[in-house]
């Protein structure tokens, strides 16, 4: 068996056009969280959605689990689309029922792990309620535990995060992480960094269609984390982006994160701010993953 | 397979379960009882009393209509009996309500009656002027005057009323005996008998006709009701995205199947809970029921029923599916099933001659048509039963074209499911028959 459980190649799709998603190569080994990053309209979605076999690609091939894509593999996947939606008038369980039973489920298996789901979900005693009696976020649940209820090898959520509250989201990493301990193939889209940093093994990072990054959480970091400092302060510390070494500076108010065009000048940074800011703190990082997205995103712009 | 079943499944219960599922389901036999005699009842209040003044100058006549006028035939068979009504809302209920008064003659000239009656008759005191000149018998001829001028059950009346009293006088002129000439000019009632395979019945063409269109009406409502929810439950998947896990779990074609022969079979449920239904209460309540109508419903007509509800269904579904999968809002599915409820309307209208004249070349040539066959040929059948190969020929190109549209439809649907934003042109959709 092979040890890929995704492999995309050059795939390219053009709407009316426009290039929304170009040349775009990357590969998810089994039993890994792959994050895709990328700002809004960078093709994260379409190219989730020619993953799924739901769009053709124009160019370039998909291979999943070994395969190209066939009718059988659906049944193997957990597809989480970015739009939810459910039937309103459908009842908890008959949509678990429905959705299960679309995937191959018997009956009799959904109820019962969709019992155990709903209860983890804290969804237990609504299953005789109408989906449109349910809150935006109870909603969100259930469309997660129906993504999951067939106990796929290979899950694909777009955006599992959004509209979810910071409890809810928590769940939801709670159970990206179990999942992934039970050996299934995790990728999920996300603008939502600091989450992405917690819980990814490899990222890509695409903007404008094309991919910007590709590689392991710890080989991206390591890329771009030579240059950083990290710098707790009290005062005004505008000036430091005007430093003729610094490359860019993400000012929080009370902590900078500072990208040197070499490390050899920390010394010299350290230099300029005595005197000017109170520094509380000083030592070199990992970029966040939030930085180099903004980075690489501006680099785009500025290209 | 399975995943078919599932899918009927869920569309099956979600009709099945709704609560105006079951409200049509027992509200419709009851209101189609109720619609038997509705007609009937509107043609008795809708006719008022006429008043219509008589200028008879050759004497005699207003008494013989008003004589006639007065005597309403008594009911045959009591309050119930329709088929009765029916024949009586012609001549005979109409002389009943009119109102003969004299107009004043003596030394004055014809015209004279006119003008002051025209005046009469546009201040609406008055309905009408009958002017029967002094030569009636030797001309037949006698002046009518009226704002409404079309009503041919008060002009036969009339008609005939002058010329049995004429013929009468003339008899009675030549000496025969009074009883020959009452036997002899003695009114004639037409019984109507429908000829039909099962045995001939008594039947008013009448009763035939409203049982018919009602029935077409029926059968339009169901396939119109149906086809709607189809279109709205797709645009629902659409608009809601469930369409993409739908897709991402099964084929586009087991989905479009799936949903169209479980939004059927509930429309099947419907129409059969509707004829036991309609049995228990004819079965029920037959002494009260007209024969007319005893005679109409039969078995064959009830299996007709339901294998052109099943083409229908299919022919007018899949249009609405493919207009919900590939339209974005309610506004623009509302404007396209306009355009379906339109070719629905078609065979309608050539109904109603076909219901009167159901062997007609329009008719026959019209109802082997699949978009009007289910339609107008359950309409010719329910009028006169069509030769068995018009039907089966109409009925299997029925089924060439319900294979055609699902073809057609499932590729759209499978395009159109997943096409959401901007309203895609004809071109488009024809392109998307393209892909694979």
């Amino acid at each position: 068996m092979s040890e890929r459980a995704l492999s995309l190649q050059e795939l390219v799709k053009d709407f009316n056009g426009k290039r929304a998603v170009d040349a775009i190569s990357f590969e998810v080994q089994r039993g890994e969280i792959l994050g895709l990053l990328g700002p809004n309209g960078a093709g994260k979605t379409t190219t989730m959605r020619m993953v799924m076999n739901i769009i053709a690609p124009d160019a370039g091939r998909v291979e999943i689990l070994g395969q190209r894509f066939s009718e059988k593999m659906k049944d193997r996947i957990g597809y989480l689309p970015e739009e939810r939606g459910l039937y309103r008038k459908l009842k908890v369980m008959d949509t678990l029922l429905f959705l299960g039973e679309l995937k191959g489920m018997k009956a009799a298996v959904v109820r019962e792990r969709g019992r155990r789901l709903l209860k983890q979900f804290q969804l237990e005693g609504y299953e005789e309620k109408k989906v449109e009696e349910l809150s935006k976020g109870m909603a969100q649940k259930l469309q997660f535990i129906a993504t999951i209820l067939h106990d796929p090898e290979l899950l694909i959520l777009d955006e599992p995060f959004a509209g979810l509250d910071p409890l809810n989201i928590e769940l939801v990493k709670d159970i990206i992480l179990e999942r992934r301990r039970a050996g299934t193939t995790i990728i999920y889209s996300t603008h939502l960094m600091e989450y992405a940093e917690k819980t990814v093994d490899s990222l890509v990072m695409i903007d404008k269609g094309r991919k910007v990054i590709d590689g392991s959480l710890a080989a991206v970091k390591a890329e771009y984390g030579q240059r950083f400092v990290r710098v707790q302060y009290e005062g005004d510390a505008r000036f430091v982006k005007e430093l003729p070494y610094v490359r860019s500076c993400r000012d929080s108010g009370r902590e900078l994160e500072v990208e040197l065009d070499d490390l050899s000048r920390r010394e010299l940074l350290l230099r300029d701010l005595l005197g000017k800011v109170g520094v509380i703190g000083f030592q070199l990082s990992e970029p966040s993953l939030q930085n180099i997205f903004i980075r690489k995103v501006q680099e785009g712009a500025g290209a | 397979m399975k995943k078919i079943i599932a899918v009927i499944k869920k569309e099956y219960k979600a009709i099945v379960k709704k609560k105006s599922f079951i409200i049509m389901t027992v509200l419709t036999p009851v209101l189609m009882g109720g619609m038997m005699f509705v007609p009937v009842m509107l043609m008795k209040m809708g006719r008022s009393e006429k008043k219509i003044a008589v200028a008879d100058f050759a004497g005699g006549y207003i008494e013989a209509l008003s004589a006639r006028s007065g005597k309403r035939p008594a009911a045959e068979k009591g309050p119930m009996d329709l088929e009765g009504s029916m024949r009586r809302t012609r001549e005979s209920e109409v002389a009943g309500l009119i109102r003969f008064l004299p107009a004043k003659t003596q030394g004055r000239a014809a015209s004279a009656v006119v003008t002051e009656y025209e005046q009469k008759i546009l201040k609406k005191e008055i309905d009408g002027l009958l002017l029967i000149p002094a030569d009636v018998k030797a001309q037949r001829q006698v002046s009518y005057y009226a704002t409404s001028i079309s009503d041919f059950a008060t002009n036969s009346f009339i008609s005939s009323t002058l010329r049995t009293v004429i013929s009468q006088q003339l008899l009675l002129e030549k000496r025969i005996d009074p009883a020959v000439v009452d036997e002899a000019t003695r009114d004639i009632e037409v019984d109507t008998f429908k000829v039909k395979k099962e045995g001939t019945t008594r039947s008013s063409s009448g009763m035939d006709y409203i049982m018919s269109l009602f029935m077409m009406v029926i059968l339009f409502g169901v396939l119109i009701g149906y086809g709607q929810m189809i279109m709205r439950g797709v645009l629902e998947e659409k608009n809601s995205r469930i369409s993409e896990i739908l897709i991402s779990s099964a084929r586009p074609t087991q989905i479009f199947y799936g949903k169209i022969l479980g939004i059927g079979l509930a429309g099947l449920t419907q129409v059969a809970l509707w004829i036991v239904l309609g049995a228990v209460l004819v079965s029920r309540f037959s002494g009260m029921v007209d024969n007319a109508i005893l005679s109409f419903l039969t078995a064959e007509i009830g299996v007709y029923f339901v294998i052109f509800f099943i083409l229908g269904f299919f022919i007018y579904a899949i249009p609405y599916a493919i207009v919900g999968a590939a339209v974005n809002t309610d506004q623009e599915a509302q404007q396209f099933s306009t355009a379906i409820v339109w070719m629905m309307l078609i065979p309608y209208f050539i109904g109603f001659s076909a219901t009167q004249n159901p062997n007609s070349t329009l008719a026959l040539v019209a109802s082997l048509i699949p978009f009007f066959t289910p339609i107008l040929m359950f309409m010719r059948i329910t009028g006169a039963t069509p030769p068995l190969w018009q039907i089966s020929t109409s009925i299997a190109l029925c089924l060439l074209t319900v294979w055609g549209l699902a073809w057609v439809g499932a590729k759209i649907f499978r395009v159109g499911m997943l096409m959401y934003g901007k309203k895609p042109s004809l071109g488009e959709i024809l392109r998307w028959l393209r892909y694979k």
